[in-house]
């Protein structure tokens, strides 16, 4: 299913930032909330995996159901998840369109990966404290 | 340091120290000027060349808040001055609103050596500092904006002056100011809900105080703290058609002097000094205002130069700003700060095509040249609003050519003369005039010749520029060419007792002072345990009281004078 | 010991009235601060020492070693790109502007990927606004567009706004209207006296209709505006006309969708529109706590507030091509230095791969997703914990951050400026 998925931050998120090889950023960092009747049409429940695929990449999130947002938009926040589907197309002003990325999503039973590995994909070493 | 300089035949001219051009030499150890230089000094001979103590500003906006602002959102002045690294000068960028080295570079290569920054915000004082820091070739000072202080408005409507006194002192000390700075005294209050003063018998919303008590309780409580400067004001009403009346009555409030200074300093005075009821009919008063210059020994006034071309405007004078906008709408930069003062920006284009800004560019050379004494009138752009610094030299040009001026007549909108006096005054400055109002003047005025700035007798700081001119082979009327050059590059400043520029180029690193002032005050009068004032920062201030003050760090080499207050 | 007055390092609300206690080289409690505030100061997870990596491993180095690499490094780079600075102090980011002016490298800070767009239309149209204290004592309607500051910004809306007592509005709460302008409700939203629900990339229309209403040609705007219905959009604007002071404050909302700095254009014209009427001003909400310190350095030095590029000498600008995101697309630098930020996590995934295939270091006092593209990794103390400096707060009041313990952690100044010292030996 088609998606428009925007990112912001969390209370979470910034709480969580100077920890990020830890499972509670990950967890927060890889949530994907969406309205609970697009998940209804999506078959998937809270805390499901879910494929987000977009700008040519796809990552695994987990959904968390979240009845503020309006159907067909869903939220990320911002971070490696999130940034794998964002285009680094700036449109001249040096700022890619984090907030309205276009995606789409299905179930997966694959999990959401830990930073370190996400970083691994495109090219790096993962460093284990 | 035990470095010695000895300038050897140099043509000096220093007013604080009656040498009014004479031929002779100049000995310098350890920073300071002495009787005779060390053995094995740096001989640097002068060849009979122009040569005067430092260049002192005293009234230019250079580092702070709405300066960075400037820059800022100003990219096209970036790109209107760039220079590359060279030596040890960095980048630079910005043609009206340098970055700091360019500020510092230019300033020194055209021989200053100390300037004043003519607004500083105490809440953001910590920034002024910073680019003081950067800033490395001038000694530096800061006017410390009063205008809309709310402590200070309370104390003006108790009619306690002993306590705005005490706001002062406290405030100078903790922010690492130099000198009572009013900036469209209540108005900038008042622009905190969009409004301004009328006049200055005109309330303040709420504080129920007027601009006249603001300026007279603080011209009080500058000479109870004993000051080295006066108050520095920029009165109300700047830029408005018939403004001059306001500027006159705000004259008259100034007392007579007690001491060798003025009591009170009128910064930008072109911008104050206009006739007429709209900007058709718009019309210099220099005369009206020269007339009362003359005879008030007690006020000081800068030019405030406006010179055609493009610069950028910016004043705590958020109000004056906003209506400025109205007319250029251009963009427009206002920032606001919490109980104390306001500021704006916006960038202009004066052009010899406006009858307006032909009639302002008229006024400032007008009021310098209808001044009768130099002392009383020093020579400013109020940088950058009337123009960048780097036209000082044209203006000493003007003001030392009748026919320079005639020249730009030429050019002109041709109904200028019917609205000016400029082109019926014969008057030519001379060189003597000159040094007394770039450097002399300011020394006195801001009262720093204490600490041995604006002269060059022994004993004084060793801040001299030597311009290529030879005043015995020059007539400056006839050869302002030569004069406009000469005073924009020096052959050699020296600052401190060491060479800092040479042919255009800095040539060290720098490193400069700060100067403020403390004025010591009964244990009763420290507002810092003061139960009324601290509770601003309680309540009022989104900053604490203890995170106010400016810490020692960011002066690394502050120079303090010290009073002591008669409370 | 107890501390009183501590400034957070977090958020551009730089609060400066937390009180921590400490014992010894650990913070036991925060009173004051939010729980950003709270995780930031009892946080615990820093790297011990610097690393290196060589090929796919990684070990334990020596400051020494991994200062000189990093020089070298730099010194090897035909194209190096110094981006970050937000997370450290402005004494820290003056010696990283000069690093860049000697290296004629490219300078950038995390604006790039956060206000920049905002920068962009200040310097189209300037910036109309004011410390957060003329807010607090003067505001009677406040206007949260694109900004969830209770996510964000945990204490805004107490220190600043909403629920801020101030001198001439006695009861904050009762006297003070707010509005929340967002494309999705949030907390924020949600104690907003006006919500304003506008679609996806739709800021710029609604900004367009509420400046005709404000000019009087509301009779001009439709039935609905992106999402917002004409009745609302009169409600709004009348909200502001009658306000005796009004301040907007936006977020990403409108710097990252679509139209990015057109859309801060529009609002600051909206803000300079209802300047003809009452008072307003507008700000907007900055995210790191120094990201402000880091363009005022900048803006001082080379005249610029970010994206800084001295590889012609000279001082250039220009956002869209000397921007870090777009440099990174175009694989352009060959050599990255981050300082206090992390484009591993912040930067589209085509920019992190590249700083991958580069030799990249980061100085940085946590482990974060940089990391993991790093070649070598420099921990520092954190600014405002174990070291001290300057900050800006997100409306350009400086304040000094406090240094509550020392540890054996080097600053951000003493290792940029080894950094530094070893470039300038090697240039001469």
């Amino acid at each position: 299913m088609d998606f428009l998925m925007t990112t912001g931050r969390t209370i979470r998120q910034g709480s969580y930032v100077e920890r990020k090889n830890t499972p509670s950023y990950r967890d927060e960092a890889s949530c994907i909330r969406m309205n609970p009747v697009d998940m209804l049409e999506l078959l998937v429940e809270e805390g499901d995996a879910v494929r987000v695929t977009g700008n040519g990449s796809s990552v695994v999130m987990r959904t968390k159901p979240d009845p503020m947002l309006p159907r067909g938009l869903v939220f990320v926040c911002l971070g490696p998840y999130a940034n794998v589907l964002a285009s680094p197309w700036t449109h001249g002003t040096g700022m890619p369109d984090f907030k309205t990325m276009p995606v789409s999503i299905e179930p997966t039973t694959d999990a959401p990966l830990p930073v370190s590995a996400l970083m691994k994909e495109c090219g790096g070493v993962p460093y284990e404290d | 340091m035990t470095q010695g300089i000895l300038i050897k035949n140099a043509y000096v001219i220093d007013p604080l120290s009656g040498i009014r051009g004479e031929v002779m030499d100049i000995a310098i150890r350890d920073g300071r000027i002495v009787e005779e230089a060390p053995p094995g000094s740096q001989v640097i001979d002068a060849g009979g060349c122009l040569t005067l103590p430092g260049g002192i500003d005293s009234h230019s906006h250079v580092c702070g808040t709405k300066v960075n602002f400037g820059r800022y959102m100003s990219p096209e002045d970036m790109r209107a001055g760039r220079t590359s690294r060279k030596g040890v000068m960095h980048v630079t960028s910005g043609y009206s609103v340098p970055t700091t080295f360019g500020n510092s570079y230019r300033y020194s290569t055209m021989g200053y050596t100390t300037v004043l920054e003519g607004a500083m915000a105490p809440l953001e004082a910590r920034h002024t500092h910073e680019e003081f820091t950067a800033t490395p070739h001038q000694d530096m000072l800061a006017n410390t904006l009063f205008d809309g202080n709310w402590s200070v408005m309370e104390a003006v409507r108790d009619k306690d002056v002993k306590r705005a006194a005490a706001i002062v002192a406290w405030t100078l000390a903790a922010v690492r100011g130099f000198a009572i700075k009013l900036t469209n005294p209540g108005g900038t209050e008042a622009w905190g809900w969009g409004k301004d003063v009328a006049n200055i018998h005109d309330p303040v919303p709420h504080f129920e105080v007027t601009p006249a008590e603001i300026i007279s309780t603080m011209i009080q409580a500058n000479e109870i703290l004993r000051l080295p400067h006066s108050v520095h004001l920029h009165c109300n009403n700047l830029g408005v058609p018939g403004n001059f009346r306001t500027t006159l009555e705000t004259m008259d409030l100034a007392p007579p002097a007690q001491g060798n200074r003025q009591t009170l300093y009128l910064t930008h005075v072109q911008f104050h000094s206009y006739g007429g009821t709209t900007w058709r009919d718009i019309s210099s008063k220099s005369e009206d205002i020269a007339r009362s210059l003359n005879s008030k020994p007690q006020v000081v006034i800068d030019m405030g130069q406006i010179m055609f071309g493009r610069t950028t405007t910016m004043t705590a004078d958020g109000p004056m700003e906003f209506k400025l906008y109205m007319l250029h709408h251009n963009k427009w930069s206002n920032h606001d700060v919490e109980l104390e003062t306001g500021s704006g920006i916006i960038p202009v284009y004066y052009s010899r095509k406006s009858l307006v800004n032909c009639v302002m560019w008229a006024i400032g050379l007008e009021l310098a040249l209808l001044a009768k004494n130099p002392w009383q009138c020093l020579l400013s752009t109020d940088n950058p609003n009337g123009a960048p610094f780097v036209k000082y030299p044209e203006i000493i040009a003007l003001l030392m050519s009748r026919r320079m001026r005639e020249n730009e007549r030429k050019e002109i909108d041709p109904r200028t003369e019917h609205y000016v006096p400029l082109f019926a005054l014969e008057r030519e400055l001379d060189w003597y005039d000159i040094a007394v109002m770039t450097r002399a003047g300011q020394a006195k005025a801001l009262g720093i010749t204490r600490i041995g700035k604006g002269f060059l007798s022994p004993g004084a700081q060793a801040d001299v520029a030597i311009y290529p001119l030879k005043p015995d082979q020059l007539d400056p009327s006839v050869d302002y060419q030569q004069v406009m050059a000469g005073f924009s590059r020096t052959l050699y400043t020296i600052k401190r007792g060491r060479v800092v520029a040479r042919d255009g180029d800095v040539v060290v690193e720098g490193a400069n002072s700060t100067i403020w002032t403390r004025s010591r005050v009964p244990p009763g009068y420290d507002m810092g345990s003061d139960p009324e004032f601290t509770k601003k920062f309680d309540q009022y201030y989104t900053v604490r009281l203890r995170n106010y003050p400016v810490q020692d760090v960011y002066l690394p080499r502050g120079v303090c004078i010290e009073t002591e207050a008669a409370l | 010991m107890r501390i009183e007055d501590v400034v957070c390092p977090f958020c551009g609300c730089l609060c400066d009235d937390l009180v921590v206690s400490v014992e010894g080289t650990k913070v036991l409690s925060v009173e004051n601060g939010c729980t950003l505030a709270t995780e930031k100061f009892t946080g615990d997870h820093r790297l011990a020492h610097p690393i290196r990596r060589t090929g796919g491993s990684w070990e334990k180095t020596t400051y020494d070693v991994a200062i000189r690499e990093t020089a070298e490094i730099l010194l090897d780079a035909e194209r190096p790109l110094l981006y970050g600075w937000s997370g450290t102090f402005v004494e820290a980011q003056t010696i990283g502007v000069h690093l860049a002016e000697l290296l004629g490298a490219v300078i950038d800070n995390t604006s790039t990927v956060c206000h920049g767009p905002s920068i962009m239309a200040i310097q189209e149209v300037g910036h109309p606004g004011c410390t957060l204290g003329q807010v607090k004592n003067r505001a009677d309607v406040i206007v949260y567009w694109g900004a969830n500051p209770i996510e964000a910004h945990p204490r805004h809306m107490s220190r600043y706004t909403t629920f801020a007592d101030g001198f001439f509005v006695k009861s904050a709460f009762r006297d003070r209207k707010v509005i929340v302008v967002d494309i999705r409700e949030t907390d924020s939203s949600e104690i907003a006296d006006e919500f304003v629900k506008v679609t996806p990339g739709g800021d710029y229309a609604v900004l367009s209709a509420l400046r005709m209403i404000v000019r009087g040609k509301g009779e001009l705007v439709p039935e609905k505006v992106s999402g917002v219905t004409r009745e609302q959009l009169f409600r709004v604007a009348n909200i502001c006309l009658s306000a005796r002071f009004g301040a907007i404050f936006f977020g990403l909302g409108l710097t990252m969708s679509r139209g990015k700095y057109k859309n801060i254009r529009n609002a600051i014209e909206l803000t300079e529109e209802l300047n003809r009427h009452t008072k307003f001003t507008i700000s907007p909400m900055r995210g790191h706590w120094n990201v402000y310190g880091s363009n005022e350095v900048f803006t001082w030095i080379t005249g610029y507030p970010y994206a800084v590029d001295f590889s012609r000498g000279i001082a250039f600008y220009n956002p869209g091509e000397t921007t870090s995101v777009d440099i990174l697309r175009r694989k352009e630098c060959d050599a990255c230095l981050v300082v206090a930020s992390d484009p591993g996590a912040h930067f589209p995934r085509a920019c992190a791969g590249h700083l991958a295939s580069i030799p990249t270091v980061q100085i940085d006092p946590h482990v974060n997703a940089t990391t993991h593209l790093s070649r070598i990794q420099i921990p520092v103390a954190v600014t405002g914990i174990d070291a001290e400096g300057t900050a800006y707060r997100m409306d350009g009041v400086p304040i000094r951050t406090r240094q509550l313990f020392s540890t054996d952690y080097p600053d951000d100044v003493a290792v940029l400026g080894r950094i530094y010292s070893l470039v300038k030996e090697a240039k001469g």
